[in-house]
């Protein structure tokens, strides 16, 4: 039993003719930077008496409908959605609100690698494959597809693409949810290079220029990566006239603050994966088979003249213990004390930074489980027929990090390692008939996959904990 | 984020309205116009959000956004340019409260021209990449208001001229300056560093330049501290009360420069009252004040460290070389240690304990203490002097800390071992003249030694104290022995081990003959005993106490054994000439004449009497019984006459005996060098010998080079045949 208290702290809307009555609580938790919240602020509140304020009611010229599911998420901190009520309604109302965040939030959890469940897969349109997929912060994504890439948004509607004068692309980084940086093939013609566009507008915004000798060159950008803490953007360069190395720039100003040519002995302008380690405040670029005959992971320290801090190569390195292994993906892990590369068997290994590269004894291999050697043949068993007379295409497995967890992507599926042994734990496989996986990316909570066959990428995301 | 649903909406909200209604966007703005101008006018409350926002909305979503912000910014600028008119209108003191009263509109105005626009924040803003509507309302402000001719400068002046002001002793209205400085920094860091801070730096420069000027004209060293002491607490005060917390450092660097750095040198030599005055008066207070002060100034606390150090070497060296004060050694030490205490105390009031100055104050010490080269021997006669009354005013906690600020001062000697020879001198004396007072301080002065220089430099010193123990338990078990034959006097033997003790040959004298008897038994008796053994009578150093009658009245004399052997030449004889005496006892000339003296001529202990009266003993003198001698006591104590400093021939020859000393410790350090090196060229030689004997004296490189000499002689080394600076060791 309740008494009756007349008003207090209560608020009466009315949205589109319908009636609410809600607590001033429930709206100001939206925040004061949202519709709701500005609107029951003192500010435009201080007319009268404050028993006025009670028996007036809000007048909002808006879809009831869509305002029920919006206060219920006020209310509740969970998000449901009536089946007449589409995502495209539902956001644009949420804008109109400034709930949008708070709907996204609501939407998926926090990444768990143990927990993902496929939600969405978006159809690839373009032909030709997909070189690389990319996970934008705040939840969208872009995939790369020879000369173009396409741009999603979060709710995976399309944006406009992106291309460089149609130059093959390399490699892809968001800088922020609303900036995507492009890294093109140099062609006789010019056009290539790195450049930074709107994520939302498509629209170029700069080119980042390598000078050396104080005269802009042409060069071709293999990898990408950005230390979000100083703001420096990094891309592997091969210029024309053989200046390899990594050029470095400042993302705000725009201007390139370094090149660390490649000094004799290491692959830098050629390599295939860059990688900012923040605890350790370094690079770490991977020059890898097939790119190479033999694979080179360096650590480089941009604070340092010298630029290498740490390197290991599987050069020299005695035939019959490598029994032909070639590192061919490698990642840095979160603890920034070891790197974790992975072979053609879909073999892991790992490496230890703390100590000297090949001084450390190199990787120390670690033999897969039994089934994941089985996903494998199973995978080549449902080949589609038209790929065993088909062109030998291959994927080559990918590796990732996230949250303590170790991503790989083998053939079709993506296993999950976690613990402090990386354990296999999930095995993670998506559409049908999609054919292997090229690549996958992670980021604003999501697992995007890159399938070869018919260019469909597959959402993976962690649903929102159980009511009970 | 989201701005791509704006998009596709846009298809559909093109079908229904826009077109429709050309004045769509004029008519929308007019409304969001007049709503800011009611806002401004402090009259919203008719306004209804719902309709402003969903109007901004509709703006936005029509694609009217660029132009929206475009008119937002004009119309911004219209009421900014409005409230600048009335704030230029105000007059002198109302102007900064009129610019903080607009501020304060200004700012409540913009967060509800901000929630209106909320949503064009959010789309058009972000996607378009331009200043986001409350920012760029402060940066109208800054630029319409805050950078207006006629405001900008006038702005500045007001808070420089008010916090001058505030300098000078007037009270001002701090809220208002906290709140001006806040709405700087509220328009961005740069604005607050570039509008105000910088300017307020450079005032403040000139000002403390001026004002230290002043200071340094009129005021002595002291007092100019405690002025800038407390101006550096004042702009503290200042910057905690209205100023970003930034600027505390600046300010202080400034006044640190102005007022401390550029007058160190002169406050530091001010005359009269600078930091020597401050060390000669004992001014902790003032220390302190400059120790804390200087601590900010590069090179402050080195000036003051060097400024100290010279001056403890100038007093001390003063202090050493003075002829008047090295006639007390007693006194001497005694003024070491008061100088030693006082800066140990100023060092440790005034200067926190400051590393870096106890080590300058040392070097000090041991600089000048050094240079007087009778150091050793004072401070031995003086530890002498304390141990030999020590317990007599004073407890043994008072000896011990005596005796530890001793030990300070033995440290700065580098002539250890010349301290060692004078202390076993005096240790000698003190022990066997049965002079000690306190045994425990005996023993503890010897571990601070052992401690301080190791268990080789006290090993002959502990040396001396067993011989005492073992003598005495000699002495008993002879008489245990010879019980029954009682007659004749008794004998109490001291047995020195050769070498323990700072013993000169001497020809013994002839002893009266009862004392031989005596003393041949107790010969045979040791000699019985220990095998092997040579024992040699030292009448140079005993005692004795004999009894004596003067015309009836009885006394007991206590004499050296000297004049023991002198007054029982008198049992026989009333008179006797010097050649008599001489003859009779054989005692050494100089020692003679001493004891006689004593015997003689001193006042109230004349128990002989010299023929003719005079103070000096002459060949020819005759002395004779005094049967007249009176004295109230019955012990009579007949001391003699002894120069508790050395003579100036005793010194020579201290010195050379320590010259002979350090002969062989010399060679035994080159060995043992040479030993482990095999091949070394000289100058390494010497710097490798001075390290390992610094602890216990300062070779001089001439002596070293001359027993590498004797050592190359003797087929120890041999000179390298083709460098001739190396040697060689011969094994």
């Amino acid at each position: 039993m309740c008494t009756p208290v007349k008003g207090r702290g209560r608020v009466r809307l009315n949205v589109g003719g319908r009636m609410f009555e809600t607590t001033a609580a429930t709206l100001a938790s939206a925040g004061r930077d949202t519709m709701l919240g500005a609107m029951l602020d003192a500010a435009w509140n201080n007319s009268d008496c404050t028993v006025a304020a009670d028996e007036e009611e809000y007048f909002i010229d808006r879809d009831p409908d869509c305002f029920a599911v919006l206060l219920d998420l006020l209310r509740t901190g969970s998000l449901h959605v009536p089946p007449h009520v589409t995502d495209r309604f539902l956001c644009r109302e949420a804008l109109y609100y400034g709930l949008l965040d708070a709907v996204r939030a609501a939407r998926w959890g926090p990444l768990d690698g143990d927990r993902l469940c496929l939600a969405a897969s978006v159809p690839g349109t373009a032909t030709g494959d997909g070189t690389a997929v990319r996970a934008a912060p705040d939840g969208g994504l872009c995939v790369a597809h020879g000369g173009a890439v396409r741009v999603y948004n979060w709710v995976l509607e399309e944006r406009r693409p992106v291309n460089l004068h149609h130059a093959p692309v390399n490699d892809a980084a968001y800088l922020d949810e609303s900036t995507l940086l492009l890294a093109a093939r140099d062609r006789p013609g010019g056009g290539g290079g790195v450049a930074a566009f709107s994520a939302l507008t498509g629209d170029l915004t700069h080119r980042y220029r390598v000078s050396h000798d104080r005269q802009v060159r042409p060069f071709t950008p293999g990898a990408l990566a950005f230390d979000p803490h100083r703001g420096n953007i990094f891309a592997s360069c091969k210029g024309r006239f053989n200046e390899y190395g990594i050029g470095v720039w400042d993302s705000t100003a725009g201007e390139q603050v370094g090149f660390l040519y490649e000094p004799p002995g290491c692959a830098l302008g050629d390599a295939d994966k860059l990688q900012w380690i923040d605890g350790t405040g370094t690079l770490m670029a991977a020059t890898m088979f097939p790119r190479t005959d033999s694979s080179f992971i360096s650590l480089l320290d941009f604070r340092d003249k010298n630029g290498v801090a740490w390197s290991w190569s599987d050069v020299g390195t005695p035939a019959s213990s490598m029994e032909d292994k070639h590192v061919l993906h490698a990642v840095a892990m979160d603890d920034g004390q070891s790197l974790c590369v992975i072979n053609q068997y879909d073999d892991l290994g790992f490496l230890d930074i703390r100590s000297s590269g090949n001084a450390s004894g190199g990787v120390r291999w670690r033999s897969r489980s039994k089934l994941a050697a089985a996903t494998r043949k199973k995978q080549k068993r449902n080949a589609p027929p038209q790929r065993a007379h088909g062109e030998e295409e291959t994927c080559y497995p990918k590796l990732a990090a996230h949250g303590g967890q170790l991503f790989a992507s083998t053939g079709d599926a993506i296993s999950v390692f976690s613990g402090p042994d990386y354990v296999l734990t999930s095995t993670l496989r998506g559409s049908d008939g999609a054919g292997a996986i090229c690549d996958f990316s992670i980021g604003g909570d999501r697992l995007f996959a890159l399938h070869d066959e018919v260019n469909v990428v597959d959402v993976w995301e962690t649903p929102p904990a159980p009511v009970i | 984020m989201s701005s791509q649903k704006k998009r596709t909406l846009k298809i559909d909200a093109f079908k229904h309205k826009v077109e429709a209604d050309p004045k769509f966007f004029d008519k929308s703005w007019k409304k969001l116009e007049d709503a800011i101008r009611e806002i401004y006018n402090h009259n919203a409350s008719g306004l209804s959000f719902e309709e402003l926002y969903r109007t901004a909305y509709n703006l936005v979503l029509h694609k009217h956004g660029p132009k929206l912000y475009e008119k937002l910014t004009e119309n911004l600028k219209g009421h900014l340019k409005e409230m600048c008119r009335s704030i230029e209108d105000a007059q002198g003191s109302l102007f900064l409260e009129e610019l903080q009263r607009r501020w304060a509109d200004h700012n409540k105005a913009l967060q509800m021209i901000r929630d209106i626009l909320m949503y064009m924040d959010r789309t058009f803003i972000t996607s378009s990449k331009k200043t986001p509507v409350f920012d760029l309302g402060l940066e109208l402000w800054r630029d319409f208001v805050v950078h207006a001719p006629k405001i900008y400068g006038r702005l500045v002046d007001t808070l420089l001229e008010l916090i001058h002001r505030e300098r000078m002793g007037e009270v001002i209205n701090r809220g208002l300056m906290r709140s001006t400085t806040k709405m700087l920094l509220d328009l961005g860091s740069s604005v607050y560093q570039d509008d105000f801070e910088k300017h307020f730096l450079e005032v403040s420069a000139s000002f403390y330049s001026g004002e230290s000027q002043q200071f340094i004209e009129c005021c002595d060293c002291g007092e100019y501290l405690k002025k800038s002491e407390r101006r550096l607490a004042e702009e503290l005060e200042r910057v905690s009360q209205y100023m970003d917390a930034k600027t505390a450092d600046k300010i202080t660097s400034v006044v640190d420069k102005e007022m401390l750095s550029k007058h160190m040198q002169r406050l530091i030599h001010m005359e009269n009252s600078g930091l020597v005055n401050m060390f000669v008066d004992d001014k902790h207070e003032d220390l302190s004040r400059m120790y804390n002060l200087f601590k900010r100034v590069p090179d402050g606390h080195s000036t003051i460290r060097s400024v100290m150090a010279s001056h403890v070497k100038e007093s001390g060296k003063a202090l050493v070389s003075d002829p008047e004060k090295i006639k007390d050694p007693i006194e001497f030490v005694q003024r070491l240690l008061n100088e030693k205490d006082k800066y140990d105390e100023i060092i440790s009031v005034s200067f926190s304990n400051d590393k870096t100055f106890q080590n300058a104050l040392n070097s000090s010490f041991e600089n000048f203490i050094n240079l007087n080269n009778r150091s050793p021997e004072f401070i031995s006669l003086f530890v002498d002097d304390k141990l030999r009354k020590g317990v007599k005013g004073a407890n043994e906690e008072d000896v011990e800390t005596v005796l530890d600020k001793v030990m300070m001062l033995f440290r700065y000697l580098q002539e250890k071992d010349v301290f060692e020879k004078y202390y076993k001198q005096h240790l000698a004396k003190r022990l066997l003249s049965g002079k000690t007072t306190s045994d425990e301080a005996e023993r503890s002065m010897l571990v601070k030694l052992k401690t301080e220089c190791g268990y080789q430099f006290t090993s002959k010193l502990e040396g001396m104290f067993n011989d005492l123990k073992t003598s005495h338990d000699t002495v008993q078990s002879f008489y245990a022995n010879l019980s029954g034959d009682t007659d004749g006097p008794t004998v109490s033997v001291q047995i020195l081990t050769t070498g323990s003790w700072p013993t000169q040959p001497c020809t013994p004298c002839k002893l009266p003959p009862e004392i031989v008897d005596i003393s041949e038994k107790f010969r045979a008796f040791y000699l019985g005993t220990h095998n092997g053994r040579r024992l040699t009578w030292q009448t140079n150093m005993g005692n004795a106490d004999i009894k004596a009658t003067f015309g009836g009245r009885r006394h007991e004399l206590n004499v050296s054994t000297y004049q023991m052997c002198v007054l029982m030449l008198f049992n026989s004889a009333d008179g006797l000439t010097y050649g008599d005496i001489e003859q009779a006892t054989a005692i050494p000339h100089a020692d003679l004449k001493r004891c006689l003296q004593s015997l003689a001529c001193v006042k109230g202990k004349n128990v002989l009497r010299k023929e003719p009266m005079s103070k000096d003993i002459s060949d020819n003198d005759t002395f004779y019984y005094n049967d007249k001698f009176t004295s109230k006591l019955v012990k009579v104590k007949i001391g003699t006459v002894v120069a508790q400093k050395e003579t100036e021939p005793e010194k020579l020859e201290t010195r050379q005996r320590v010259e002979e000393d350090r002969k062989p410790q010399i060679e035994a350090a080159i060995v043992r060098i040479m030993k482990s090196r095999r091949v070394l060229d000289h100058n390494s030689i010497i710097t490798e010998v001075t390290k390992q004997l610094q602890s216990r004296f300062l070779p001089n490189p001439v002596v070293i080079k001359k027993r590498i000499e004797s050592l190359i002689e003797r087929e120890f080394l041999e000179r390298d045949k083709v460098d001739r600076k190396m040697y060689r060791y011969l094994a």
